[in-house]
């Protein structure tokens, strides 16, 4: 527990710590410019209350109010003006008030640590994810082929088990199943499948993800979450080789997670006729 | 130079901290333009001249840096503004334009 007669600043980072270490949802609020006290800060929690000032427990009310719409709106980070958020306080009119978003690091679950496995793992790693590489062969989850510490290896003695572990209940993870065998597949499918997974995705043609979904099914799977299912998993980029296919996978789960629609930046050139020649 | 992943920022932070030093963190806040970073992207600059994360590669991380440097002197947190027009950025060969408000903060002091 800090002391109390740390310094604000201090207490404000015990606080920030104590966020991370729970993987909670925060607001992280700054006063970037205003007459007095630029630099101070307050945290507001998803839940729970508030951590530091700006010196007026008006504004304080206001920004810990304010930060309740800016979590919703999903932002990572927006500048305001006082004046946008409490109009009355004026002042404070012409200050400025950063908020930033606090949030658990975006990790991938792997099934299977094959070519596609091993290289998703890389890929994922170097795009900011932390990876979980998943195997029931253990010498395929060994330090020597992953050097990145950032990927965790975790070599399973039944696929059920370790999935579960790793997944949690699954707020802000992605999971890709990518294993040797259509069984496997199924066996961390459906210890996924209970889980609340921001993204799940099965390797495998059309033909055999529906036999995986269906048995899957017959054995009392939510068909709502069967659903959610990206399967075959990817987007369709013609991937061939198994680097390939992990960048459809890690394309298709980016475009998940930031909203994108995985088309053509540049799609619109074709779509209007009227816009060829400004072009 | 890659970004940085939050958990990192703040437990290098911590780490400064417990050495009883000071840290400038300079965070993307708005931006016009076509600019090489998104709002909430960080740099973290550390007594021993250390740094970590990005705020935009080359456009106009020279300038955010001197800005930084400055800041570990005066101990005083801003809002600074840095813009980079076209013809800059082409003159330089970057493909970056437009603006970008960065707030240089002054994490201390903790001694």
């Amino acid at each position: 527990m800090p002391e109390p007669n740390e310094p604000p600043i201090a207490l404000l980072l015990d606080a920030i710590e104590h966020v991370m270490n729970e993987g909670s949802i925060a607001a992280l609020a700054t006063l970037t410019s205003a007459p007095k006290n630029v630099g101070t800060k307050i945290l507001v929690p998803e839940s729970g209350p508030a951590v530091g000032s700006f010196g007026d427990v008006a504004l304080d009310k206001a920004v810990a109010q304010w930060a309740t719409k800016f979590l919703a709106a999903r932002d990572e980070a927006n500048l305001f003006q006082v004046r946008d958020l409490a109009p009355e306080l004026t002042e404070w009119a012409e200050a400025s008030i950063l908020f930033e978003r606090l949030q658990p690091e975006p990790r991938l679950v792997i099934c299977g640590a094959g070519h596609v496995g091993a290289a998703l793992a890389r890929m994922a790693s170097l795009t900011g994810y932390k990876a979980t590489l998943i195997d029931d062969r253990a010498d395929f989850v060994v330090r020597d082929r992953f050097p990145e510490d950032r990927i965790e290896l975790i070599a399973a003695e039944n696929w059920n088990d370790a999935v579960r572990q790793a997944v949690g209940n699954g707020r802000g993870i992605s999971v890709a199943v990518v294993t040797r065998g259509h069984n496997e597949d199924e066996e961390c499918l459906r210890a996924v499948i209970t889980t609340d997974a921001d993204y799940v995705g099965l390797i495998g043609s059309k033909r055999r993800t529906n036999i995986v979904l269906n048995r899957l099914r017959e054995v009392g799977a939510e068909s709502e979450k069967l659903r959610k299912v990206h399967a075959p998993v990817g987007l369709d980029i013609g991937a061939v080789t198994p680097e390939e296919v992990a960048l459809a996978i890690l394309a298709e789960i980016v475009a998940e997670r930031r909203g994108g629609t995985g088309g053509s930046l540049s799609s619109w050139r074709r779509e209007s006729k009227r816009e060829q020649g400004n072009a | 130079m890659g970004t940085i992943a939050q958990g990192d920022l703040y437990r290098m932070i911590s780490d400064a901290k417990e050495r009883g030093e000071r840290v400038v963190v300079a965070t993307v806040a708005n931006t016009r333009g076509s600019t090489p970073q998104q709002r909430g992207a960080k740099m973290l600059f550390l007594e021993s001249g250390d740094v970590a994360g990005t705020v935009g590669g080359g456009c106009i991380e020279a300038e955010v840096w001197s800005e930084a440097r400055e800041a570990m002197r005066s101990g005083k947190s801003a809002l600074r503004h840095f813009s980079l027009t076209a013809e800059e950025a082409s003159e330089e060969g970057m493909v970056c334009g437009g603006t970008m408000d960065i707030f240089i903060d002054v994490i201390g002091d903790l001694r």
